[in-house]
């Protein structure tokens, strides 16, 4: 069984149990049915105690590059997998989790935790599909503006206090709600959650997409979502209604 | 250590960086300011046309971070101003003949002679950028008034502000026309501080007089004449720590409605 979370360096994917073969058939499936939420990624690979050759480690990286996601470290606990993870010039382990990479100086308003890399992540789990609301769910909490060029990919919620810009990207597994206007892409359920929303105080999305549907809005509709809007996918496709009607 | 390292910046080709770092480097330069201009676009140089300086050059920043030559020999004084100094780039080189290191390295030679170092960056977010930015203290990105610019500004301002050194950044609207912005042709000052919400050091007028001057070789900031002159004047003024409020664009539109909310 695969589990994704997320880090500030992009994707942790731990891997199950069985054999190298097994696992990679295994993390090819996963990343065929979510290739979307995967693509331009960067990944770290938690194989736990298996110990893999050189050739081993290749075959996920080209496996990985196949689907445009950077293979970018490998966690192992054998020391053999470790070294030659490094001989292939891999990253072996993370970072300490260091705090937020405070600004000196006396901070501008923007300048608050998740300013940093522009593949910004912190610790999550997928958001559970089935249990919206219930004990809640991970995410991570984006303090600034997200410009253009910047994604922000998470596999839990995203929640973004600031603007998101043309030609930004927010990909979730699960919610995004943007406190503020969102003019650049955003991609929720990213991992098959239909149930998933996007909300926004005002929703100008270039392009919009739950699961596996995407919302292609004609101009017009954009006079017609003013205030604080939310999307989710209904019967026949997504359907955006302003805050106020709910 | 005391010289400030200024980078100009913006992403996007064409949009008037050389002109800024020309006219930005004279407008300090007459303020009594000790300023060297350097060239950042390794393999097309251009700063020493704008200036009038190309057939002063005999050694470039590339001879000097070789070994070929003295810092000083590098450096062209251009008379016009009181203290005003060209650095120039290779023409035969390309942008691996320099990197972050070496150019951190110089700037710092560089502000222990000078109040102002202002680098002119090379279009784009390559390796040329990079280098050029390394050693910024601040950050001026130059953008136009229309939508592809403010975009590749904002990705620009984004990748500055991921980096480990704390810069200020700032945005000169460059080349605005009062009179299509009022005609919503243009995008307006508002509308760019909207999508970016960097703070404004300066809006320069669409200004022709800017064109006759890059070709003769005699920036506009050291006539002192015209609206774009003004404006660079102005910004000097406020780099140096003057404020200075915004004046509407003057080139010729009743731009009072843009500036009126403030």
């Amino acid at each position: 069984m695969i589990t994704i979370k997320g880090l500030r360096q992009g994707l942790l994917i731990v891997l199950g149990d069985g054999t190298w073969h097994e696992q990679l058939r295994e993390l090819e499936a996963k990343l065929a049915v979510s290739a979307n939420f995967f693509k331009g990624g960067q990944v770290t690979l938690d194989v736990k105690s298996m110990a893999l050759s050189r050739d081993d480690i290749e075959r996920a990286k080209a496996l990985l590059t196949s689907f445009e996601v950077q293979l970018w470290a490998i966690l192992s606990q054998n020391p053999e997998t470790t070294r030659n993870a490094a001989a292939l010039g891999l990253e072996h382990t993370l970072p300490s989790p260091a705090a937020p990479r405070a600004r000196n100086g006396s901070p501008p308003p923007d300048s608050a935790p998740g300013r940093g890399s522009p593949d910004d992540l912190a610790t999550g789990e997928p958001a559970a599909a089935s249990e919206h609301g219930d004990e809640g769910t991970d995410g991570v909490l984006v303090r600034r503006r997200v410009r253009s060029g910047q994604v922000i990919r998470h596999p839990g919620h995203i929640v973004v206090l600031g603007d998101v810009n043309p030609g930004a990207q927010l990909i979730a597994g699960g919610d995004i709600i943007v406190w503020g206007k969102l003019q650049g892409s955003a991609h929720a359920g990213a991992l098959g959650d239909a149930s998933a929303i996007v909300g926004a105080l005002m929703l100008h999305p270039s392009t919009l997409r739950i699961a596996d549907t995407q919302l292609i809005q004609p101009a017009a509709d954009r006079r017609r979502t003013k205030g604080a809007s939310l999307a989710r996918l209904g019967d026949a496709g997504i359907d955006i209604t302003a805050w106020q009607e709910k | 250590m005391h010289g400030t390292v200024i980078t100009i910046t913006s992403g996007k080709g064409g949009v008037g960086k050389t002109t800024t770092t020309a006219n930005l480097g004279c407008a300090l330069a007459l303020r009594g300011q000790k300023v060297v201009i350097f060239d950042g676009d390794i393999g097309l140089r251009n700063l020493d046309i704008i200036m009038g300086l190309e057939n002063r050059i005999i050694y470039d920043a590339v001879d000097y971070v070789e070994g070929r030559c003295k810092l000083k020999q590098a450096l062209i004084r251009d008379k016009r101003a009181p203290e005003l100094y060209l650095l120039a780039t290779a023409q035969t080189r390309d942008k691996t003949a320099m990197n972050p290191e070496k150019m951190v390295a110089l700037c710092d030679e560089l502000r222990a002679e000078f109040d102002f170092i202002i680098v002119d960056s090379p279009a784009g977010i390559e390796q040329g950028f990079e280098t050029c930015l390394a050693p910024a203290d601040r950050c001026l990105v130059v953008t136009n008034p229309e939508v592809s610019s403010v975009r590749d500004s904002d990705r620009v301002i984004g990748l500055i502000e991921s980096k480990e050194k704390d810069r200020s950044v700032h945005l000169i609207i460059n080349r605005i026309v009062a009179a299509r912005v009022k005609k919503q042709d243009m995008l307006s000052v508002d509308d760019i501080h909207e999508v970016l919400s960097t703070e404004i050091i300066g809006v320069v007028p669409e200004d022709e007089a800017i064109l006759s001057s890059t070709n003769r070789g005699t920036p506009i900031a050291l006539s002192g004449k015209g609206p774009a002159s003004a404006a660079y004047a102005d910004i000097a003024r406020r780099i140096m720590g003057e404020v200075v409020p915004l004046q509407p664009p003057q080139n010729g539109g009743l731009l009072q409605r843009l500036f009126g909310r403030g």
